[in-house]
């Protein structure tokens, strides 16, 4: 038997926490619960509880008094399990700076998988503008409807289609009237030009109406095209979904499309953006999705905290789920947690000559914010502090293989996004040793067809000075995918 | 700083790849090969003398064979006059005769098209195809586009890649 929660647990928040933080917990737990806006039955006690919570922890005496009357705190979480795996056991002290990696990987507890997989609350946002015309279009109706029927009893959907302008095709509601339904999807016809904010904003608006934070709320936006003028709003937007516990993936179809763009606006709410090459595929990318949103057991996994002076974060990456590079800020969005996978991600960390003063060196200290559909109180945060014992001299030991592995399969891609930044700064000659290397690496791993593909696009950087807007994509997600775990060698 | 041996570019320390050319910046007694050096003598003058050439089985049509000396392998050379000698890869539009790359051709540095030999009457002739990183007899460097003539047991080294040729 569980005790009746406590007030730290009713807001999500540790027994150390400060007044700020109770705060901020409150007016979050209050957005979400309140009874305007609060559908599932029961929430309306749970926004009582919550209130009360507050009003005994903002009071510093009220707080003192409760605490005293408190069992000694229990264990940190036992949802997530955080793993941390640093490059070296120690810092060197020296006069320049160096680098230390740190890959944190968190893995469900074995309990957690036994839940009940969450039900989905997610809309297609579906490009529909002329360059969709013929056989793309129809195999997107086609996807479209697979992943409709793949809907089941208890999960809503819902479908936009967008060009200039934006139509639901069908509400947010559960896929009951199958006919009539599919019948809507068969009738969409492109016409217009590109303008995703419309699309989103729509899809947003759908995705709120059947918003319930105990489904995984999501937004699935499928382009063939560039957006003009409107990228600003659209992160905009990206951001208000994050803080209301919305996802955004996005799928660029062919080359025609900005991937930094889609990877930023996904990036926003922890996910990225993927390639599909050819229309036929999109089925498949949109079912495994669909199974991918289904096996989400955390669906928000935020990295709060600060860094130590003199020390900063070169590059943060997420290997797993969904590779992609992670903007790290005061507030870092991680991405979700899959069930049989977990999230792992690896961090460089520079770090400068003067912060080697004290030992222990405190990289970087803070919580790990977790947020589960299953659950509509957020659990307790995770504390977690990275530190490191300054040495005089280094260790000979060698780095941990994870870290070794994980890196030699980053390098790939980190060569990549190298030369895709010395072509822009016009570093021709330097962003075509880069290619080659990489091409020399990918050979040595045995992935001739992408070697290939780099090789091809090194002769076309030296002629035309650019990339080719397919070799280019082909490259990025290409090198991205080899951070997968090859299939089969998933921990169960 | 931590200087790649592959690009001479330096990196931070505590970096485990080059940034430059992705180049492993661990230290693994993998990196570099080995190459069984005991097994020549160097001679007064620096001039490297081979060791006695093995004796091959008879083989018919063989003008020629390579002794990989690394792996003890041997290539016999029969049914045309010349043979180009260098690593494979994916994608590349002409390939050599013999691909050596299942002899760790890559690591030693042998370039995709490195070195022909061939026979001329009873002469049997090495050129260099301008490889990256060198062909050597017997210790020497060849001039690039030039023939230079093999004699029996002479020791060529594709880059760091050692064969012996035997003429029959």
């Amino acid at each position: 038997m569980n005790p009746r929660p406590d007030f730290y647990a009713i807001l999500g928040i540790s027994r150390d926490a400060t007044p700020e933080e109770i705060r901020r917990a409150y007016v979050e737990a209050a957005r979400r619960l309140h009874p305007d806006k609060n559908v599932a039955p029961g929430e309306t006690e749970l926004f009582l509880e919550i209130q009360q919570a507050y009003e005994t922890l903002s009071d510093p005496k009220r707080r003192k008094a409760y605490d005293a009357t408190l069992p000694p705190a229990e264990s940190t979480s036992s949802i997530l399990t955080p793993e941390v795996i640093f490059s070296r056991p120690q810092l060197v002290r020296l006069n320049e700076p160096q680098l230390i990696y740190v890959l944190l990987t968190l893995r469900p507890s074995p309990e957690q998988l036994s839940l009940p997989l969450p039900a989905l609350n997610v809309c297609l946002v579906l490009d529909r503008s002329t360059s969709m015309k013929g056989v793309k279009i129809d195999l997107l109706k086609a996807a479209t409807i697979q992943f409709l029927r793949s809907a089941r009893p208890e999960d809503i959907v819902s479908v936009v289609a967008f060009s200039d302008r934006a139509e639901v095709i069908i509400p947010a509601s559960y896929y009951r009237d199958r006919l009539r339904l599919e019948t809507l999807v068969r009738n969409i016809q492109p016409s217009g030009a590109t303008e995703i904010f419309q699309g989103l904003q729509t899809g947003l608006a759908e995705v709120q109406r059947a918003y319930n934070n105990q489904r995984i709320n999501h937004i699935i936006l499928l382009t063939d095209g560039y957006t003009y003028g409107d990228e600003q709003a659209c992160l905009n937007l990206a951001e208000e979904a994050m803080r209301n516990g919305i996802g955004i993936s996005a799928f660029g179809l062919g080359t025609e499309w900005n991937d930094i763009f889609l990877d930023q606006l996904a990036g926003r709410t922890g996910n990225t953006s993927a390639y599909i090459a050819h229309p036929k595929d999109i089925q498949k990318f949109l079912l495994e999705k669909f199974k991918e949103l289904t096996n989400i057991l955390c669906d928000e996994v935020v990295l709060m905290g600060e860094l130590s002076q003199g020390v900063q974060v070169n590059y943060a990456f997420r290997l797993q789920p969904q590779p992609g590079p992670i903007p790290f800020h005061h507030t870092t969005a991680l991405g979700t947690v899959i069930r049989s996978e977990g999230l792992s991600v690896l961090f460089e960390f520079l770090i400068h000559p003067s912060a080697l003063n004290s030992s222990p060196l405190t990289l970087w200290s803070g919580r790990i914010r977790i947020s589960m559909a299953s659950q509509p109180i957020p659990p307790p945060p995770i504390p977690l502090r990275l530190e490191r014992l300054v040495e005089e001299d280094a260790s000979p030991e060698p780095p941990p293989p994870a870290i070794v592995q994980a890196l030699s399969r980053l390098m790939l891609y980190r060569l990549y996004e190298q030369a895709r930044q010395d072509i822009q700064a016009g570093h021709h000659e330097r962003a075509t040793r880069l290619l080659k290397s990489l091409a020399e690496h990918l050979i040595r791993q045995d992935q001739h067809q992408l070697a290939h593909t780099v090789l091809l696009e090194a002769e076309h950087l030296q002629r035309k000075r650019t990339f080719s807007l397919t070799g280019e994509k082909e490259i990025k997600y290409g090198t991205r995918a080899l951070l997968l775990p090859p299939p089969g060698s998933k921990q169960t | 700083m931590n200087i790649c041996s592959k690009c001479l570019c330096p990196n931070p320390v505590g970096a485990l790849f080059c940034a430059e050319c992705g180049a492993s910046l661990i230290p693994t007694e993998l990196t570099t090969q080995s190459f069984r050096t005991d097994r020549f003598d160097a001679s007064a003058d620096g001039a490297i003398v081979s060791p006695p050439p093995i004796t091959l089985p008879h083989r018919d049509q063989a003008w020629a064979s390579l002794h990989l000396i690394e792996s003890g392998h041997i290539l016999p050379l029969a049914d045309r006059n010349d043979y180009t000698l260098g690593r494979y890869t994916e994608g590349q539009p002409i390939l050599p005769d013999i691909d050596l790359s299942p002899y760790q051709a890559y690591a030693a540095g042998v370039s995709r098209l490195h070195a022909l030999i061939k026979r001329e009457g009873k002469r049997v002739i090495i050129v260099d195809l301008g490889s990256s990183n060198g062909t050597y007899v017997n210790g020497k460097r060849l001039t690039t586009r030039t023939e230079h003539l093999l004699n029996h047991g002479d020791i060529i080294a594709l880059g760091k890649l050692k064969l012996q040729i035997l003429l029959h």
